[in-house]
């Protein structure tokens, strides 16, 4: 038996955590003794006022609360004039208010009651030093008789159970945040977050950055500053062991693979851009899902006016300044009219090149854009887009992609040396690598409670996750809004499986939908808070403005919501910025690549 | 004894001595004298001589020793002595000392705080922080010339700026302003050398603030004025009754200037020294201040809720009146936020926080019921002996109200604070932004709450 390592550990807990309570005990004796002895004497000072019997229970109930009021590193002098401080509210307490309370009586606070009351003030005054005093004289005595009293040994802290969350987009930080708030200062559970980049990226905000309106980092907020107690690791997950529990991250810059054991783990690996497996697109699209592709877009069109203007063919300078960006959703439809603006912007700094040579070609699959949107709401951006000089290609796919040209599909070659992918996601690729139910999409199917199936401990949420929303029974679609909600409640339900409660079913109704798509104009279809089927839907330079609030309330951090509004400021007074950050080397359809 | 450790005993026997003998010509028939003074000055170097570690520091010690020596010696023990220990006898005994508080402070704890503060400061020159003269004199100004100008109000409402232009044979009220204004610069000038190292956030400023105001009360119109004037000195409590209006004025300038000079100096600090990114603190500012509002609001419910119902009890809330319960809890609330942006890191443990608190309530007495509601109600501000009698039943409600709120300010503190400490790092720098104990904040609570309640109860 002697040799049962988790049975002695348990016993050696025990004893710990008896001398633990033994020491407080001990203490806290101590000090209610002292606490009642100085009480006791120092009523001496209220027996002219009050009276014997009156003085010393008030002497000994203040004695009993006073050691437990103050730090025990105060000298004397300190301690006598924080008692006599403290004089004057008991003396508004007992003689003025509760006395006279007792007896039956109004309170005695009236201003002739209050001076026939001077006698007591003074007493409690005087009352308050000797406490003080007497406090601290009495523990120091106490202290050189009896040795300075037990200091309270430190708990026995059980092995902390282990939280490990994969991603660090909205569910996974969201997530980690909600955690933080519902474990305050519980040592007893560990959290960690693995992610590849080490910021939080606002993607609603992404188009801006690429349309050189928000300066890049404004919209990412460092998870080190955004998390207090999660311990945060940048890194690649290689893969997850889920017999064993842990998971195993990359090798990074010759360091060894590390392997993190957990015993919840949550998956919110997010998504990654879909070329539905065309080679050719991977390798000449830039994708539309990180802060460097953003960077990317931006640069590429500052390096393309740059070329086009000492360009003396005219079918190359078309080609350089033409912008293809593939997808009519949210993502595609904000980017073509930020590209737009931005490009249009710069001829004023490129004199030789004609409005005419400009052109920002958006392609999308079905006949009306923005299909999250009512039908209305997609015309009008349409248009409005088309005014600004915004062409379209619908019912169109983008086919193939070679240098300096974009094939789409009714045939037709677009010349054109920048194409952005924003035509489709798709879970991350490990989730492909999990023993788990997975939807044709490839995401991880979890129950109502965000819960894996078959899989305890294992939790899953956001654009990785395959969501049923538990009251309408519908699929939730992979956007922010969702993730944001989805990592709120894996953040309570693990924080529920720690604590051995059960979790919550996952039900969200959208609040409704915001696009930009050019200077001060937007779509807004918002629904109606308590009337959730039904929605109001609006247009123009007010829901441009209700747009830029939601997003810079939704901005996590004061730091950051001041550097995108004074960016938005300052964009009022100055043309965008077109420096130009990085050189060209990235993947492009340019035949000079 | 060494040489060395007896320095502070002669010194606080000698000033002690000479303030005695000062006072015993000041007030006639007063326990006061030479011996008696130097025994009063040994034994507060014995009292105090640990914690008098610069001259502002020991000043506050010095005016806290006063006032609980005059409480002890002249009231108590006196007053017990003559049979005087009940109710109107009491008060008229103290009525009858009163020009004894303020030799106490005058003459003997300021000048005992403020030499031994001397000492303390020369002997422990390699120790101190530092300090800046160039902030201390231009943020002190500046905040002097603010309180100046809010006090100069009832100055000018009550005609008193003649009187000041007396100083120079003049009865110009323009001459009297500017005398005034020169006045209001010098000591908040002072107010930055004496108290730059204590006063850490804007709450301690207006504690500080209020303190130091009230002792330029007894220092000014009470001793130093008529004595310019040539004329004899006065301290009767009847005549301190009749400049009762100067104290209010006093309290008001003190607190704008202590506020002031803290927001000025903390912007200074800020800007020149906690914006290098080696001191930068982990939290923003605007993060820090945002939980201190939010921790006020909901801290104040329950400090709110007390005063209420004091205000009930008193009869200055009717008690029908649903919107102006839901109105002054709505007061409250906006107080209780600007508590926890006032006094963030003040209170190192719940007495402390209690303490503050209580001298949060106690501003608010002096400057809500007693100033700006008679203000905000369309009339002007009465610092009248009467006013303030009429007010004192508020007075419990207020203290209730600042303690309550302050208790529950620190639990909301101590429970963000306990996460934040699972970072070592992060642990260090919370203790060093928190108010630690050995600075003279107990004996400005005396002194402040002390006499803060005293005067109006004593004076009316």
């Amino acid at each position: 038996m002697a040799g049962h390592p988790e049975r002695s550990a348990a016993v050696g807990g025990a004893k710990s955590r008896d001398a633990a309570s033994a020491a407080e005990r001990s203490r806290r004796t101590r000090l209610l003794a002292i606490g009642l002895a100085s009480g006791l004497l120092a009523s001496l000072a209220l027996f002219p006022a009050l009276g014997a019997a009156r003085a010393l229970a008030i002497g000994a109930l203040t004695g009993l609360v006073f050691p437990f009021l103050f730090r025990a590193d105060r000298a004397v002098s300190d301690s006598l004039m924080a008692g006599a401080s403290l004089g004057v509210p008991l003396w508004a307490l007992f003689p003025v208010v509760v006395l006279p309370l007792l007896g039956g009586n109004a309170p005695r606070w009236t201003a002739g009651e209050m001076r026939a009351l001077l006698p007591a003030l003074v007493a409690f005054v005087l009352f308050g030093a000797a406490l003080g005093a007497l406090a601290r004289l009495l523990a120091t005595a106490a202290d050189r008789a009896l040795g300075p009293p037990p200091a309270p040994a430190p708990s026995p802290v059980p092995a902390p159970r282990r939280v490990v969350i994969l991603g660090g987009g909205f569910a996974g930080v969201t997530c980690a945040q909600e955690l933080e708030r519902l474990l305050g200062a519980d040592k007893s559970v560990q959290l960690t977050l693995v992610s590849d980049v080490n910021a939080l990226l606002f993607t609603p905000m992404l188009a801006e950055v690429a349309g050189s309106s928000l300066e890049p980092t404004h919209i990412s907020t460092p998870l080190r500053t955004s998390l207090r107690r999660t311990a945060v690791i940048r890194g690649a997950v290689s893969r997850v062991d889920l017999a064993s529990r842990a998971v195993v991250l990359d090798a990074a810059r010759g360091e060894p693979a590390r392997t993190l054991p957990y015993d919840h783990l949550v998956l919110t690996l997010g998504a990654v851009t879909n070329f539905f497996g065309s080679a050719s697109i991977e390798a000449s699209a830039i994708g539309f899902k990180s802060l460097r592709e953003a960077m990317q877009v931006r640069n590429r069109v500052i390096d393309a006016f740059e070329r086009a203007e000492r360009e003396q063919d005219p079918g190359r300078r078309r080609a350089l300044l033409t912008f293809v960006v593939a997808g009519g959703g949210f993502a595609g439809v904000e980017l073509a009219g930020a590209l737009n603006d931005f490009a249009r912007g710069m001829l004023a700094d490129f004199p030789e090149l004609a409005p005419g040579d400009v052109r920002v070609v958006l392609v999308h699959a079905g006949q009306h854009i923005l299909p999250e949107l009512s039908a209305t709401l997609g015309a009008y951006a349409e248009a409005r887009l088309r005014e600004r000089g915004v062409e379209f290609r619908l019912g169109a796919r983008v086919k193939d992609a070679r240098p300096g040209a974009v094939v789409i599909d009714p045939p037709e070659t677009i010349d054109a040396e920048t194409l952005v992918w924003t035509a489709g996601a798709r879970p991350n690729p490990l989730v492909a690598t999990l023993p788990v139910a997975r939807d044709r999409r490839g995401a991880v199917i979890v129950d109502v409670t965000l819960a894996v199936p078959d899989h305890a401990g294992v939790w899953a949420g956001g654009d990785c996750a395959a969501v049923t929303d538990a009251r309408t029974g519908k699929p939730c679609p992979p956007t922010a809004q969702y993730a944001l909600r989805e990592g709120r409640l894996l953040g309570r339900n693990v924080f529920a499986a720690l604590r051995g409660k059960a979790p919550r079913p996952f039900h969200f109704d959208s609040l409704g939908a915001l696009c930009v798509i050019g200077y001060q104009t937007a779509c807004a279809e918002l629904t109606i808070p308590f009337a959730r089927r039904r929605s109001v839907r609006f247009s123009g330079l007010l829901a441009w403005l209700l747009w830029r609030a939601i997003y810079l309330s939704k901005l996590p951090g004061l730091d950051r919501k001041v550097r995108v509004f004074s960016d938005w400021v300052i964009e009022l007074f100055f043309p965008r910025d077109i420096v130009q950050t990085a050189e060209a080397g990235e993947p492009s359809v340019s035949a000079e690549r | 004894m060494r040489l060395s450790h007896a320095i502070p005993f002669a010194i606080a026997a000698a000033v002690g001595a000479v303030g005695g003998a000062l006072a015993q010509r000041a007030v006639p028939g007063s326990l006061a004298g030479s011996a008696t003074g130097a025994a009063a000055g040994v034994v507060f170097a014995a009292f105090a001589r640990g914690r008098t570690t610069n001259p502002g520091a020991g000043l506050t010690w010095g005016l806290g020793f006063g006032f609980v020596l005059w409480l002890v010696v002249p009231v108590g023990l006196a007053s017990a002595l003559e049979g005087g220990a009940r109710s109107m006898g009491m008060l008229d005994a103290a009525r009858a000392r009163f020009p004894d508080l303020v030799a106490s402070l005058v003459l003997l704890g300021g000048p005992l705080g403020l030499a031994l503060g001397t000492l303390g400061g020369l002997s422990r020159r390699g120790e101190r922080p530092r300090f800046s003269w160039p902030r201390a004199l231009v943020v002190g100004g500046v905040a002097g010339i603010v309180g100046g100008l809010a006090f100069g109000k009832w100055m000018a409402q009550t005609g008193f700026f003649p009187l000041v232009a007396g100083l120079v044979g003049s009865d110009s009220a323009a001459v009297g302003m500017t005398l005034h204004l020169v006045f209001a610069v010098l000591i908040g000038m002072s107010l930055g050398v004496l108290f730059q190292r204590d006063l850490r956030g804007f709450g301690s400023g207006m504690g500080w603030g209020l303190g130091y105001g009230m002792f330029w009360w007894f220092v000014g119109p009470l001793t130093v004025m008529p004595l310019w004037l040539g004329q004899p000195l006065d301290w009767s409590w009847s005549r301190g009754a009749a400049l009762f209006g100067s104290l209010v004025g006093h309290v008001v300038y003190g607190l704008l200037a202590g506020l002031l000079y803290a927001a000025v100096d903390r912007l200074w600090v800020g800007l020149l020294t906690g914006s290098d990114p080696i001191r930068r603190e982990p939290e923003g500012p605007g993060a820090s201040l945002f939980h201190s509002v939010k921790w006020g609001v909901a801290a104040s419910l329950s400090g709110g809720l007390l005063l209420n119902l004091a205000l009930l009890a008193a009869g200055e809330l009717r008690a029908g009146s649903g919107a102006g319960f839901l109105g002054s809890l709505l007061v409250s609330a906006l107080l209780g936020g600007a508590y926890g942006l006032l006094f963030h890191d003040e209170a190192p443990d719940l007495g402390a926080a209690i303490a503050w608190g209580l001298l949060y309530g106690l501003i608010r007495w002096y400057l809500d019921p007693l100033t700006l509601a008679p203000i905000l109600a369309g009339g002007a501000f009465t610092w009248t002996t009467e006013a303030a009698s009429a007010l004192l039943p508020a007075l419990v409600g207020h203290l209730a109200f600042g303690a309550a709120t302050a208790s529950s300010f620190l639990a909301l503190e101590r429970r963000h604070a306990e996460w934040l400490l699972l970072d070592p790092r992060i642990a260090s720098r919370e203790a060093r932004r928190r108010r630690p104990t050995g600075t003279p904040a107990p004996a400005l609570w005396v002194f402040v709450l002390g006499t803060g309640v005293l005067l109006p109860i004593l004076l009316g």
